[in-house]
């Protein structure tokens, strides 16, 4: 059983985003690549970054985003392009601004609220 | 109470999540809201020359991304010819997105034509440019080129009359 866990892992972790390449980056650009789309949400299918995806756009905007990094844009100024464009839903992970807050804090909220409830009912 | 209180917190969170499983999900506010139209310069489907931003300045318009792939702009269709016409008539931009330009020429043939003017976008970069995720989607413009509205999903009836008209009559004061 935890022969076929481990094989299982192995494809899931070597799996993912091997599957697009682009051509005409250096290795170094490909890194960039590569961090960038798998950080990106397909809007068509949602569940998927634009790594995983085939549909049409998620073909469109790897194209963009490898043109831009020849371009010499730097990670941010991608990252911006698409905020401006399709807003912060698009990254997976969200930036940390007005609207975000709540998403980002709320862990730590929780995590204060359980440690106080754990501690109450400890004195009790 | 404060042993109870895992149980509420369990309720809160389940009221929040269950309250996102009915939302619609497909629907993502577009951050272009309140900016000016992207620029662009694409061909146009069924004339000569360029088609640009400026172009569309200086009335109130809508931008309609469609294609003859797209279920959806089959449903809205007939909605926007019938916009297209008579004395409240809207100038409504076509943007032809990741299709072909005869099976394009023969849906307008056969659907009848309500776009003032249509430009083609077969790399899809201006589609891009709009924040376009899912044919069709419909821009409302307003007379300074600055977008107002978008609506993603077949246009209705319904949607036309509570999301766009209220809008189109206050820029029309």
């Amino acid at each position: 059983m935890r022969r076929y866990i481990s094989i299982f892992l192995l494809i899931y972790v070597f799996g993912i985003g091997t599957s697009v390449a682009m051509d005409g980056l250096t290795p170094e650009q490909e890194v960039l690549y590569q961090a960038i789309v798998q950080e990106v949400r397909c809007l068509v299918c949602q569940n998927q970054s634009i790594a995983e995806s085939n549909a049409e756009l998620a073909k469109d905007l790897r194209i963009e985003i490898s043109s831009q990094i020849q371009e010499g844009k730097t990670e941010q100024e991608i990252k911006d392009f698409l905020l401006n464009r399709y807003g912060d839903f698009v990254l997976y992970q969200p930036s940390f601004n007005k609207k975000t807050f709540f998403l980002w804090l709320s862990p730590l909220i929780l995590l204060f609220l359980i440690y106080g409830w754990y501690r109450k009912i400890n004195l009790n | 109470m404060i042993k109870k209180l895992p149980v509420l917190i369990f309720f809160v969170f389940f009221a929040f999540l269950a309250k996102s499983l009915f939302q619609n999900r497909i629907e993502i506010p577009s951050p272009l809201i309140g900016k000016p139209i992207p620029t662009f310069s694409l061909p146009r489907l069924n004339a000569e020359g360029m088609i640009s931003d400026k172009d569309i300045i200086g009335k109130i318009s809508l931008i309609n991304i469609w294609a003859t792939w797209c279920a959806g702009c089959l449903q809205e269709h007939q909605l926007l010819v019938k916009l297209s016409q008579g004395s409240n008539a809207i100038s409504i931009i076509g943007i032809n997105w990741k299709d072909q330009a005869d099976l394009a020429m023969r849906w307008l043939e056969e659907g009848g034509n309500p776009y003032v003017d249509i430009a083609v976008d077969y790399e899809g970069k201006t589609a891009i440019d709009f924040g376009v995720y899912g044919a069709p989607e419909t821009f409302l413009i307003d007379n300074d080129g600055f977008i107002r509205y978008k609506h993603i999903g077949a246009l209705t009836v319904d949607v036309w009359a509570q999301e766009f008209l209220p809008i189109i009559n206050e820029l029309k004061q």
